[in-house]
């Protein structure tokens, strides 16, 4: 029996660009666009600034890897990888898949960084997006060893935890490394790996990603130098734990390496979702389900929906405490409330990159209706994001009563974004930080990325 | 415990996975500098310094173990040292011990939180879970920081804490403690510059709870009150004689005193005139390697060990070289050795007894059994025989000069201006070591 480690560091080091079926190479890029692009925005943050200023502050300049969106600002790779990465998840915008985590922050800002320092020819675009499905497979293949990965987190933050991986086995692949250090890479990863969902609703969460982003290159980095660590991290030990640590119920199964042979990703078949607000993905349903609500009223009764009208408001909602949140006080707990974006989504018919600014978390239209709602957990709505929903029932003062549902929001993998959508989204986000010329210049060469012999048109716009 | 703390990590700056660690860190720059022990001319960013001298001190598992079970020391000192140096004013040494002793008291308590922390461990490694916390609670301290800077430093140190039980037979193992160092150093940084997390971070299962299955979180008094004692006070530190997993100290002076014996009526000690060799140990399966085949692996077994002291009569840091583990006597007497686990045998520190029965071709029997070695916190060792530990580790790489300047630094630490004489006795090399 081999031991799954082995088998991940063979598939990592022997997969090749053939095996990336065409539907894998559209979604993929996909990805890569709307990962430029949320991190892009989340250039702008607060949090971003503070974790840029941190590594220019301890550490001295070096021009190798651009930071998002900061003309001529350059970091040493790995720390390029973390301030990327945080920008990539400081609004909550990035994608999101099932099992639950977010797989492109925590992968492409590595793999951009250590892009931009290989001496010589710089990666194919190819190559470039192997190494990057190689690291969403990982992490795919990884949740896929406990049930409990398929509910919302309770315990440890899914990016700190997957996300680790994937990034090292997407740097492992981009540097070649064979068989043997690409299974070390992981190991010295998982030792690396496990952040609790506590700091989930607060200004450290995006760090998770930054760090996983950051911290997977360094245990390629360190593989390539010869470290070693232990074989047996992927499989079950009892009494000694290895990735075992992070779940109450893990089953490790085996990964085919594909020889020749064709291997189907797992992007291929479950897809992507991409959020259209910056807020956590569950948000997105009640969102939608108000916003029929909202259509409802605006249509009816009046051209806006005022406070005055509504008497209360019910949500159906999964059980899941962290997103829970009926005052939310900061713009990162409104990024994690049902009941903010709810009511936002009731008020103005959508939720947008706006709606947790300082001034709109304080509206008064808004408190006044915070404080009419009412949160039910049905026992068929799971905290799952493949099967729940969200249900939105509005009473109004009149005594009619208002129901919008939505089991599939607009940007869920069931109901996936058009091309359309997704370019806008990326020009919104884009266009806050770079010149037009970039902004199309960025689109175009991820479109075209399998094609470029060498990435540094990807390279050399992100800032 | 500072001074144990250096000389491990001194000899720690001779290993492989040391300079591994110095040659991935040489890639960053910074204006600030803080020192690599060992080396008179080294330095990085402060950071990847606490990063690669901690890994130094947990490099050949010679360093300080607590109880319940964690590596204090080598998470927190590296980061304070590196911090001082760093800092616009030199901190006093006064300064630098309180630092320290609030490194230590932090993960102590955060120990007590969980029954399941009392045993030996299954799932993650300690340090990887108190150290940072400890290094960032001491890095806060050292840095000033007010009482929600400090929260938040926790909070964010959460963050990056626990690895899995797997890596600590292993090459890596030692960077456990390297990164808790480096890590615990950075959110006190971060928590400086306004970062903030989960100030409930440590009340909720959802937050530091994730590490346990069994976590509950209990009051701290404040030092000002008068029912504050330092957990130190009360639980002392065991030191390490030799460089392997604490287990490992028991089987050593049980397998000595059974050779003893066996000389005592013999005459003489003969290894081919061995039938068996039992072994009672508490039940670990990371410490259960019958026939280890690197060093990492030789310092968590039970049965190299045992037949290592009873080859040599000794256990040295010599004991795990490639040479000595590949000897063929060894292995001819590792095949005799077996293994059991009596039931009242705990898998704790504090609790847990080695027995080593050895059966002769003639059918005789000797046994001795060892319930406290000594270096335990129970029978800790005398002044004379730590600063032997010392000097002997310290002088692979310091000058004379540099030994004894440290030993005395470290001596009077609380009556000094500023640590900066010990940072510099640091770098006091033998000049062959470069």
């Amino acid at each position: 029996i081999m031991l799954k480690e082995l088998i991940f560091g063979q598939f990592i080091s022997g997969v090749k660009p053939q095996h990336l079926s065409s539907v894998v190479l559209h979604r993929s890029k996909r990805m890569v666009l709307d990962s430029i692009g949320v991190g892009l925005l989340g250039s702008t943050t607060d949090v971003f600034e503070l974790a840029l200023q941190h590594c220019q502050h301890m550490y001295a300049p070096d021009d190798i890897s651009s930071v998002y969106g900061r003309r001529g600002t350059k970091l040493s790779p790995t720390l390029a990888a973390f301030v990327n990465g945080v920008a990539a998840h400081s609004m909550d915008f990035d994608d999101t898949w099932h099992p639950a985590t977010h797989p492109s922050g925590a992968v492409l800002p590595a793999l951009l960084a250590l892009s931009e320092r290989m001496p010589g020819n710089k990666p194919s675009g190819l190559d470039f997006l192997l190494a990057f499905n190689v690291g969403i497979e990982i992490q795919g293949r990884l949740m896929r060893f406990s049930n409990e990965a398929r509910n919302i987190p309770k315990k440890f933050h899914p990016p700190s935890v997957v996300g680790t991986m994937g990034s090292a086995a997407a740097c492992a692949c981009l540097l070649s490394l064979n068989a043997s250090q690409c299974s070390h890479a992981l190991a010295i990863a998982a030792s690396l790996s496990g952040a609790p969902m506590a700091n989930a609703a607060t200004q450290s969460k995006p760090l998770h990603i930054g760090n996983a982003s950051r911290l997977g290159l360094e245990a390629a980095q360190l593989a390539s130098r010869g470290l070693e660590a232990s074989p047996l991290v992927l499989d079950a030990v009892t009494g000694v734990a290895g990735f075992s640590a992070f779940y109450e119920d893990y089953m490790p199964q085996p990964l085919t390496s594909p020889n020749g042979e064709t291997h189907t990703f797992l992007l291929e078949e479950q897809d992507m979702g991409f959020k259209r607000f910056p807020a956590h993905l569950g948000m997105h349903w009640v969102a939608d389900a108000a916003a029929a609500v909202h259509k409802f009223i605006v249509g009816i009764e009046s051209n806006t929906v005022s406070p005055a009208q509504i008497q209360d408001i019910m949500l159906r909602v999964p059980h899941s405490k962290y997103i829970n949140r009926p005052f939310p006080e900061s713009e990162h707990q409104a990024r994690h409330s049902f009941q903010f974006n709810a009511c936002t989504a009731l008020l103005d018919g959508e939720v947008t990159v706006e709606s947790f600014s300082p001034a709109a978390l304080r509206r008064p239209e808004l408190l006044s209706l915070l404080s009419r709602v009412s949160v039910e957990h049905p026992h068929d709505n799971p905290a799952n994001f493949d099967r729940m929903y969200g249900e939105v029932e509005v009473t109004l003062v009149g005594g009619d009563v208002l129901k919008g549902r939505c089991d599939t929001f607009y940007g869920h993998w069931r109901n996936p974004l058009t091309n359309e959508s997704l370019r806008k989204k990326f020009r919104n986000n884009a266009g806050v930080v770079l010149p037009p010329e970039n902004v199309e210049g960025l689109i175009e060469a991820v479109e075209g990325l399998d094609e470029l012999e060498d990435c540094t048109p990807l390279l050399s716009q992100l800032q | 415990m500072m001074l144990d703390t250096l000389g491990v990590g001194l000899i720690g700056t001779t290993t492989a996975v040391f300079n591994k660690a110095v040659q991935y860190s040489q890639c960053y720059k910074s204006e600030e500098k803080s020192s690599v022990w060992g080396k008179s001319s080294l330095t990085l960013p402060p950071p990847y310094a606490a990063f690669v001298n901690g890994i130094a001190v947990h490099s050949m598992d010679f360093d300080d173990t607590w109880h319940p079970a964690t590596h204090p020391s080598g998470a927190v000192l590296p980061a304070l040292l590196a911090l001082a140096e760093a800092m616009p004013s030199q901190p006093s040494g006064l300064d630098l011990l309180l630092a320290f002793n609030v490194g230590l008291e932090v993960q102590g308590r955060l120990l007590r939180f969980s029954r399941e922390a009392c045993d030996i461990p299954k799932r993650f490694h300690p340090p990887s879970v108190v150290g940072v916390m400890g290094s960032a609670a001491a890095s806060a301290k050292l840095l000033g920081l007010s009482p929600t800077q400090c929260t938040h430093a926790l909070a964010i140190a959460a963050s990056s804490a626990g690895a899995p039980l797997a890596n600590t037979t292993t090459q890596t193992k030692p960077l456990h403690i390297g990164n808790a160092a480096r890590r615990g150093l950075e959110a006190a940084q971060l928590a400086q510059m306004g970062l903030e997390g989960n100030p409930g971070i440590l009340d909720m299962d959802c937050g530091f709870g994730v590490f346990y299955s069994d976590y509950n979180p209990t009051e701290m008094t404040q030092p000002s009150t008068s029912g504050f004692r330092w957990t130190l006070e009360d639980q002392g530190i065991a030191v390490k004689r030799f460089p392997a997993h604490l287990g490992m100290h028991w089987v050593v002076d049980a397998a000595l005193a059974a050779r003893a014996k066996l000389e005592g009526r013999v005459g003489n000690f003969d290894p081919s005139q061995i039938r068996e060799v039992t072994l009672r140990v508490p039940p670990s399966k990371y410490i259960n390697c019958p026939f280890p085949a690197t060093e990492h692996q030789a310092r968590h077994s039970f049965q190299f060990n045992a037949c290592s002291a009873l080859l040599d009569n000794n256990m040295m840091v010599g004991s795990f070289s490639e040479d000595q583990i590949g000897r063929p006597a060894l292995k001819e007497l590792l095949a005799k050795v077996k293994v059991e686990s009596p039931e009242d045998n705990h898998p704790s520190f504090d609790k847990m007894y080695c027995e080593v029965a050895i059966e002769t071709q003639q059918g005789q029997s000797y046994a001795a059994r060892c319930d406290t070695f000594y270096g335990h916190w129970r029978k800790p060792l005398s002044h004379e025989d730590l600063l032997e530990k010392f000097r002997a580790n310290a002088s692979t790489v310091l000058s004379s000069e540099g030994v004894e300047g440290t030993i005395d630094a470290i001596g009077d630490l609380e009556r000094n201006r500023d640590c900066a004489s010990l940072g510099s006795y640091l770098k006091k090399t033998v000049q062959l070591n470069e």
